[in-house]
Order: C-alpha cells, then structure tokens, then sequence
C-alpha cells in the first residue's frame, strides 16, 4: 500500500531529523517563531522532534516558548524575541532576563495552534514541577498521541517518578504503536484504543480494515473486528444516555419555567402574561447579588448563585405579592382583563429594564463547578451548567410539593382553588392565600430566571421566550396539579430531543406542538385531571 | 393596505396597555423634531426584541456621523436630522415604518435593517416610493435594486474567501462542512452557495451536514453531539459554518465549549458573530474560533483610532446604553454609510433621490477598517476590505487574515 510506504518514509525522516537535532538550537527556534505562520510551524515541528531525547532543561524551555506562543507573551521585534511576564521580561532563547522589549504578539494560526499545544503538553510531561501538572499534560496529549513518537512516550516513562502516571504514560504510549512492525505491539494499542470507546477511536480502528495484515493475520482480524464490535456497543449505550441527557435538560428548563405558572395558572386560574417577566428579573436579582458581592466579598463570588437563591426568591414573590395586591386581585372575575392588564405589566418591566439597565446581555461570572462538563463514557458528556438546571429543577420540584402537599399554607391554597365559598365559610382568609399562592408562584418564576442565567442570555426579553412554552406544558400537564407540569416538561423534553436530530430543529417544534394539539383533542383535561368538582 | 395612522395606532396599544403605562408601554414609533433648514435621515434599527442590542447601537452611531457632518457645516447648507425609531425586531413592521418616514417624514434617505428578512420587506418599498435604503450588514447577495446601497461584502468579497484560507494550507485544510444556521433567507441562501462552491471544488456531497434552528433557539446540546459525532467520523478536518443570529450565537458557543471542543479541534467560522455576541461568555474557551468581516475593531490606522475615539466620546457623552470600547462591523458600516450619503448629496448638490443615485459613481471614502471603500456606476455595491479575526481571550477579535486590497464586488452568486 503505497500509504504505508509513504508513512514508513516519513517515519524515517522524522528520525534521522531528531537524531541530529538531540539538544534543541534554541537560538534557532527562537528566530523561528517570529519568521510568521511558516516560521512558527517549522519552530514547533523542531521543538517537537527534539523533545525526544531533550534534557529536563530544554523540555523546561520549550515548555516556556510554547506557552509564551499561546498566550501571546512572546514578543517578536527589532531585538532578540522576547518572553514577557509580570516579574519582567526574558530572552526568548536563553530566559535571561532582558530589559525593555519592544515588538508585537505573533497571532497563532489555526493550524499552528493545535501544534504548540501538543508542544507544551508534551514539553510539560517531560519538564513539569508537580505531578499534577504532568498529569494533566499527558490527558491533553491522549487525544494527539499520533503525532508523537512511540519512543517519546517510552522516555517519558523511564523519567517519570510518580508511578501511577508512569503507567497511564505508558498506556497512552501503546496507543501511538498502531502502526508499528512489531504484531503484538498493534494488537495491544488496538486493545488499549478500543478502551476508550468513542466515534474517534472507531473511526481510527475501522480504518485498519483496508490494511493488508486485516487479510493476512487473524489474530490481527479478530483484534479489529472484536474493537470495533465493543465499541459499537458503547457507543450505542453512551449514544442513549445523550439522548436521555439533552431531554432531561430540556425538560428542567421547561419544567422550571411552567413551575410558578402552574400554581398561577394551573391552581389560581390567573392567566398571567408577566410570568415570563418573573423569570427575567430573576436573573437580573442574580445578577445584583452578584455584583454585591463583587463588591463586599470579592473571595466569594464563585458561590453568587447560591446566595441569590433567597433573595431572588423573595425579590420577585414581594413584586409578585404587590402585583397580586394592586392588580391583579381586582380582575379575578374578569379573565380578559387580567390577560390584558398582565400583558401590559409584561411590557412595563421589559421596558424598566431596557431604560434603566440596558439591552445588553448581563455578564456573569461562570463559577468553577457551573463551566465545561466532564466525558463520562463513549461520546456522553456530562455538561456542569445543564445539571445544575436540573437537580434545581428537582430541589424545586420537590420542595414546592412539599409546602403545597405539607404545610398549613398549601393545604389553604388547596382549599381555595378547589372551592373558593365554602374555604371561605370556615374561616380560610381567601384573599390573603390567594396573595400568598401568588407570591409563591412569582418567586418560583424568580427561581427559574437564576437557574437558567448559566444557560441562557439575560437580557430585558429573555421572558418572553418561554411565556409560550410555559403555557403549552401547564395545559398539556393538566392544569391544576404540579406533577402533571413535571411529566408534561419531561415527555415535551425527550421528544423534541428524540425528533431534533432526525427532521431537524424547526420541524421538531412544529412536531411537538401538532402532538400537543391532538392529545388535547382526546384528551382535553391535559395528562392530570383534578379529580372531584371545579368550581 | 391604507396609510397607517399613527393616532389609531396609539389609541389602540393604549388601550390594551393600561393607560398610565402608556408612555413606557407603546414607545412613539418615530421620534423626531422638527426644524428649519434640515435635512432629515431615517433610522430603521430595532431597540426592542432579539435583535435590540446589536441594532440599538446603530442609531446612535448615525447620530455621531451626522453631528460630524454637521460639525464641518452641514451638506448642501443644511444640517443634518436623524430620525430614530423602533421597529421592534418586527420584519413587517420595518416596511410600515420605513413607507411613513419616506411618505410623511420625508427623509432623503433610510438607513437600516440587519436581517436581511427585513430588508426583503422594505425593499418593495423603497422601490415604489423611489427611496433610497442604505444596508450596513454583509448579506447573501443575489439582489441588485438601485434603491439599495449595499454597504457591506455579498458573499463573494467575504464569506468564499474566508472558506478558501480555511481549505488552504495557511488555515486547516478543511475537508469538511457542518453548517447550523437560523431557518431565513440569509443562511439558508449563503450556504446553497457554499454548497455550489463547494462542488466546483470538486468536493463530495457527504462532506457537508445543514441544520437549521428557529430564531432564538438555544438548546443547541444535540446539535452540538451531532457535530462532535460528524468531527470523529472519517474524511478529514471539520469546520463549523455557523449563520444562526442574535442571541442563538452565544448559545451555541457556550454549550460547543462546555462539551470540550476547542477551536483546535473543530474551528466555528461565525459569519454573523461580533464583539458584542461574546459579551457575558468567558472566551477563554473559546480563543481560536472565527469570523469574518469587512472591518474589526483591531484594524490598524489613524482612521480607526479616530473613529474609536468618537465612539467613546460620544457614549460618554450622550449616555447611551452601549460600552464605549467595542466597535462592530455594522456600526462602521453604517458610520461609512451616513458619509457616503453626505458624499453624493454634495457632489449631486440636491438630495433628491435620482440626482444623488446618479452621484454614486466613483465615490470613494476613507473607511476606519483601513481601506479605502468606493462605488462605481455599474451597481450600488460598495466594495470593501476582508478581514478574517480570531476570538482572543478578552471578548474581542485579532486579525488573523486580511486582504490586500478591496476585492470588486460580484452582486449574483454564479454558484447559487
């Protein structure tokens, strides 16, 4: 196959180049990298040839350059290139301190950045103080170990002290012999590469089928056929688990949008088109708390969302309470205008905030424990900002059955949307619980507007995104009961995410809403019907 | 339909908005003063609804040219007026707006529109009332009325030239194609172009993927696994050609890095993304990703020192709800736009709309992306610089990549 002669020759030449080059020219390199996008890519290709037989000393300084290429502290100008750091800046070629550098950041390429950071992963393995660091080197480099030489990981090995990471090095080093002569070696890197199973490790042993050996050897056949089998499998399963993920994801943002408008709505029968608003100033309550405690307590910024929690929750049921008190109670007989008088409130707080703060969209911090996400098996990824939204979906759930299920107050506010008169007549104060249920359902609304200021943009029209949906999962769930919004939000969530990727995101809305539409024809009452008289 | 009253109208928002809300509630649809002596442009850019904050900016900038203009004594010995107003990211309601300033305002020319489903609507417009609208935003092309000044890049001048420097040996060698765009007219008709493109490239129909979203979708979690899945399959390096707008971009970038992809691995070309989409995203993860545009903020020259400068004076001066420090695209363009108006009136010496149509020809203007952008007679295309940025790790853009000169512009797409 004329590929693998072409490869066995690359191979070759990469060796004797880093045969010649054992000790880095790091004068050299240094000139490299500020000769341009060309330069830089020569600059790192020597950097990475040399690592091989580098000393702890040159692994230190490649470490440096790379980094100082990333991060653009690399100056590149009249005079010799430069590092610039805050303790001052070094020659770029000898790290001896230099004064005043003058000279411009080279921007790296798309194709030279993904070098430089195979650069400094493989230089930090080698040069790293902690074991830390080396670790998280050799996780940045599992993902590029091709384009390394086998032997690169078989020093990094021999030199490292931590045994632990001297056998993930090793492993990891398996992997990169796919192509080696020796049989054994390309049967154990299949293995160990079919230990991973993702799309990437498929793809990379599927295309061994077209090598000659998958004809000649059955040994080497079965090792293939058996990776590409396992990893199918958990593909399948880690394929179903995302699935399950994106719709449980979906489904917590629509259930903790719906959750106040379930008690407004579902219980009070108030169509309440501010709900949405509710949610909107929520996060701009977040977004004060965090502020505040930039300003009182820079060291505790990272936990604002969890602070915020009871201020938003009583900022937007007070608003809630008052909006209740002044407007709201004098229209319970007449639906329409109470549609109309909540719609005008809608636009009155939208335009408060676009007068007062602005249109832009909030800044927030993105605490440690809400940013990235974690891979946790095959191709399923765990991302921190969805599973935040859904366990608060479930605290939520949980706690709202609980004081409407469990308390005094819920056990009136029961009493009064099931019969108004006769809760009336045994001395329930109707008309203070009606403002209570309504404060409650405002500050569930709050609650949903922090949950989701990690996931979404916080702007003065955020609300109105999910009046719609709101609705759509109170009167599907059945309205009147909060288990009927959390099994609505949940089959809402995991059919759009079963139906997006096969006809695409726009028909899956049209889908789900024709879907709605008809099991409201056969089934008017939504999934939960209340049983025993309404009013 | 009849001319639209703008009493009714009020009347009738009023009523559904309780009437002490009113003036919060119903904003008048145009505000403007009258005055002697001046020459009145229109404004159609929304400061309400999704696309508030990116066009809200615009008004303000129009504002700015036209104080500049007027500061060096006006055009043809009048002062400049610009009438504001709020179409409300509304597309229909940019037609009726734009139909009274040309009727009953009587401006000598419009300025607005970012989408280019709005501009589809006031088009029909300005051509029955022999308007002139000029358009700041780079757009899909494939249209050519005389009453439009398209001020900014068809896809020829800047979208196909940053796709080649990702295919070439400078970018990635980009083998293969994942574009995710809003479902309008903008991204549905660049990517039937790339498509063609593409072809004529002689690249297989298997290498691309097309997903569609609706405005201001954000749950983009599976469309985001797809393009991991797309990015580990076979057949050589991915690239994400993303057209959604307004709020669905910082969405999308913020769940493609929170499932680990870095711009090393599977670069986002943003044809619509700017400054202000990163704003509220910590772009650490996101250094690398690109755009393209006819002028970024970190382009070099006095021009643009200049017009920073006044930005920021300007914010500072007015309070104006935007951050004084990021400049976009289309605030530049339609900085350019209000200039190359102000250009043709004083070389037609009228601001009748066919005398100044006719001055076109041969204007040219030092634009702050460095270049010097000009008309000719055979079309209203204005050409322009191409820039290619890279997200960096303070919200903004580098330049990666610019032209050497302003490319001609070609109005219809021979690959469509």
């Amino acid at each position: 196959m004329w590929w693998r002669a072409l490869f066995a020759g690359l191979f070759g030449a990469i060796l004797t180049c880093g045969a010649a080059a054992a000790a880095f020219d790091r004068a050299a390199i240094a000139s490299q990298i500020c000769g341009g996008a060309a330069g830089m890519t020569d600059a790192a290709n020597a950097m990475l040839a040399g690592l091989v037989d580098a000393t702890t000393d040159d692994a230190r300084w490649a470490a440096a350059l790379s980094g100082a290429a990333i991060d653009r502290s690399l100056k590149c100008g009249p005079q010799d290139p430069a590092i610039v750091a805050p303790e001052g800046a070094v020659n770029a070629a000898t790290l001896s301190p230099v004064e005043g550098s003058v000279g411009t950041s080279p921007l790296l390429s798309l194709k030279n950045r993904p070098l430089f950071e195979t650069v400094r992963a493989a230089a930090t393995l080698r040069s790293g103080a902690a074991v830390n660091d080396r670790g998280a080197a050799l996780t940045a480099l599992e993902r590029r170990a091709g384009s390394l030489r086998p032997e690169f990981f078989e020093k990094a090995a021999e030199a490292e002290t931590d045994a632990g990471l001297r056998s993930r090095i090793l492993a990891v080093g398996q992997a990169a012999l796919l192509n080696s002569p020796d049989m054994s070696k390309r049967i154990a890197a299949i293995e160990r590469i079919a230990a991973t199973p993702d799309r990437r490790s498929l793809t990379r042993i599927e295309a061994l089928k077209s090598d000659p050996a998958y004809q000649t050897d059955p040994g080497f056949r079965m090792a293939v056929d058996g990776g590409v089998a396992s990893i199918g499998r958990w593909l399948s399963v880690s394929n179903a688990l995302n699935v399950f993920y994106n719709g449980l994801s979906i489904a917590s943002i629509l259930f903790m949008a719906s959750a106040g408008l379930a008690i407004i709505f579902g219980l009070m029968g108030v169509i309440n088109l501010a709900q949405g608003e509710f949610i909107m100033i929520g996060a701009y309550v977040a977004y004060a708390v965090q502020e505040a405690l930039r300003a009182v307590a820079p060291g505790l910024i990272d936990w604002y969302l969890i602070a915020a929690i009871p201020v938003v929750f009583l900022a937007t049921a007070g608003i809630g309470v008052a909006l209740e008190a002044t407007i709201v109670r004098r229209l319970y007989t007449r639906p329409l205008m109470t549609l109309l008088a909540t719609w005008a409130v809608s636009l009155l707080l939208v335009n408060l905030m676009r007068v007062t703060v602005g249109t832009q969209n909030l800044q927030f911090v993105t605490p440690w424990y809400i940013s990235g996400g974690r891979l946790l098996m095959g191709d399923f990824i765990v991302t921190w900002n969805r599973l935040f939204a859904i366990v608060f979906a479930g605290l939520t759930l949980g706690l709202t059955w609980f004081v409407l299920k469990r308390t005094p107050l819920g056990l009136n506010i029961r009493a009064v949307t099931q019969n108004r008169a006769m809760a009336g007549c045994v001395g329930v104060a109707t008309r203070r619980v009606d403002m209570m249920a309504f404060g409650l359902g405002s500050g569930l609304a709050g609650l949903a507007g922090l949950a989701l200021c990690p996931i979404y943009n916080v702007n003065p029209q955020m609300g109105s995104n999910f009046i719609v949906d709101s609705f759509m999962v109170v009167v599907l769930g059945g309205v009147g009961t909060l288990a009927g919004t959390a099994f609505a939000a949940l089959g809402v969530g995991q059919i759009n995410v079963l139906i997006e990727p096969l006809y695409g995101a726009v028909a899956a809305k049209v889908i789900v809403l024709l879907m709605i539409i008809a099991f409201l024809q056969w089934r008017p009452e939504g999934l939960y019907a209340v049983k025993g008289r309404r009013k | 339909m009849s001319k639209f009253d703008r009493r009714t109208f009020l009347r009738t928002t009023g009523a559904a908005a309780a009437g002490a809300l009113l003036p919060l509630s119903a904003p008048p649809l145009i505000r403007s003063a009258r005055a002697a002596g001046t020459v009145k442009l229109g404004c159609l850019f929304s400061s309400s609804g999704t696309m508030a904050n990116l066009e809200g900016r615009m008004n303000f900038v129009a504002k700015m040219a036209a104080e500049e203009i007027n500061a060096a004594g006006g055009v043809n010995g009048s002062t400049i007026e610009v009438v504001t107003s709020d179409p409300a990211s509304d597309w229909p309601l940019y037609a009726q707006i734009g139909r009274q300033m040309l009727s009953e305002t009587k401006v000598a020319a419009l300025f607005g529109c970012w989408t280019s489903v709005s501009r589809k609507s006031v088009l029909p417009v300005v051509e029955q009332n022999n308007g002139l609208l000029f358009y700041p935003l780079h757009f899909e092309g494939d249209e050519n009325s005389k009453n439009v000044v398209y001020v900014n890049s068809p896809p020829a001048s800047s979208v196909l030239p940053a796709v080649d420097y990702l295919m070439s040996p400078d970018g990635v060698e980009a083998k293969r194609f994942f574009m995710v765009g809003s479902d309008y007219v903008w991204p549905r008709t660049i990517n039937k172009q790339l498509k063609g493109y593409w072809k004529t490239k002689g690249i297989e129909e298997s290498a691309w993927k097309e997903e569609y979203v609706p405005f201001s979708f954000s749950n983009f979690q599976t469309i985001v696994n797809q393009i991991r899945a797309f990015a580990d399959a076979p057949g050589g390096k991915l690239v994400v050609v993303l057209t959604v707008v307004g709020s669905s971009i910082p969405d999308f970038m913020r769940e493609f890095a929170n499932q680990g992809i870095s711009s090393s691995d599977v670069p986002v070309l943003g044809l619509d993304m700017v400054e202000a989409d990163l704003e509220g995203l910590d772009t650490q993860k996101l250094v690398g990703h690109l755009n393209c545009w006819a002028y970024l903020q970190q382009a070099k020259g006095e021009a643009n020192q200049k017009f920073l400068k006044s930005w920021s004076d300007y914010v500072g001066r007015t309070k104006a709800p935007f951050r004084p420090d990021v400049a976009i695209d289309p605030m530049v363009s339609t900085y350019d736009a209000v200039h190359l108006w102000a250009l043709a009136a004083k070389k037609a010496g009228s601001f009748d709309v066919p005398e100044v149509q006719k001055a076109f020809a041969g204007l040219s203007f030092d634009c702050p992306s460095g270049y010097k952008i000009g008309m000719t007679a055979e079309n209203n295309y204005v050409s322009r610089g191409v820039f290619i940025g890279s997200v960096n790790d303070s919200q903004g853009f580098d330049v990666l990549w610019q032209s050497e000169d302003t490319p001609k512009p070609v109005p219809m797409s021979p690959y469509g």
